[in-house]
């Protein structure tokens, strides 16, 4: 299973950026992502130096484990399909770094960790589709798969500028843990370049997500 | 006849401010995937960069971005598709219009 993963970190950290696609953000654009839900805070700032590609630097907290994480993220576009209407992507997303444990038997303990994921969305200005997943092994600390899907819908369609508003529902499934289905309804208020999302899950646990493309 | 010369005046005046803020010509190109404001964002900047290009309108109701030109200087269709191409979408159709 390592092996595999060393792999397919190594392709992701190393793709060509001639993929045929769009910027994680755009030429020379950068994002800053802060994401916090009942798993997990993360804090990501990335750069595109492509339409292609984005590099950047992770930050994660998981809270059931109590460990965090700072690694360097690669993000792919793999693929992304313009229509008139809509729009899809295909994303392999990769990272490397060092894991640090606060807790148990590892306490204190840091070493190297890695993870690997792909996302796919599809999108026009009334309904949003999503699915991501993610491998995530930190050694002798913790290793764990997690995926998650999303619906969304537009109650009104905006221009560029407007305020746009997203009603969306997020489950989540991570097997090994103790409640392994995660049912989250949130709210995406989006406008010019700045993305904000709140919700609260089926254990009463709030997300809040904030994005910042400048 | 005065109320005449005042109409042509009148009309001439409007006239002027209108060809004079776009004397470089204005290109619409039609693009594909354009369905949020991250996308008009990108168009912003990668033809914000452009020294022909005085500004741009991204219109996301009718998928449409309107690009205006600097006096003396223009960017060739080729030049427009690759720039869209940068930026992640793709185009359908590029029109001009030069007396705007």
């Amino acid at each position: 299973m390592r092996s595999f993963i060393v792999v397919v970190l190594g392709i992701g950290l190393t793709i060509p950026c001639a993929i045929q696609a769009r910027p994680v953000s755009y030429p020379d654009g950068w994002t800053v992502m802060v994401m916090n839900d009942g798993a997990r805070n993360t804090a990501h700032i990335h750069y595109s130096p492509s339409a292609r590609v984005s590099l950047g630097y992770k930050f994660e907290y998981w809270q059931d484990q109590d460990f965090y994480i700072n690694a360097v993220q690669v993000n792919n576009l793999i693929q992304r399909w313009n229509r008139p209407e809509s729009q899809a992507n295909f994303y392999l997303k990769s990272g490397l770094g060092i894991a640090t444990s606060r807790a148990g038997a590892t306490d204190g303990e840091s070493d190297v960790a890695g993870f690997v994921g792909l996302a796919l969305d599809w999108e026009d200005r009334r309904y949003f589709v999503s699915y991501e997943n993610r491998y995530t092994e930190a050694r002798g600390i913790d290793d764990f798969f997690r995926q998650s899907a999303r619906l969304g819908w537009a109650p009104y369609e905006g221009d560029y500028g407007d305020l746009h508003t997203w009603l969306m529902i997020q489950v989540e499934h991570t097997p090994e843990a103790e409640h392994n289905i995660t049912v989250t309804p949130l709210v995406r208020l989006f406008k010019d370049v700045h993305l904000l999302e709140a919700g609260i899950n089926d254990r009463g646990e709030i997300l809040f997500n904030y994005i910042f493309r400048y | 006849m005065k109320r005449t010369l005042f109409a042509f005046a009148f009309v001439l005046t409007l006239s002027i401010p209108a060809f004079a803020a776009h004397p470089g010509g204005t290109a619409y190109a039609d693009v594909n995937g354009l369905v949020c404001d991250f996308c008009a964002r990108a168009l912003e900047k990668v033809f914000g960069r452009q020294e022909a290009v005085e500004s741009i309108h991204v219109d996301l109701d009718e998928k449409v971005i309107t690009i205006h030109f600097n006096e003396g200087q223009k960017l060739d269709d080729e030049t427009i598709i690759q720039l869209i191409a940068d930026s992640g979408y793709n185009v359908r159709e590029i029109r001009h219009d030069e007396s705007s």
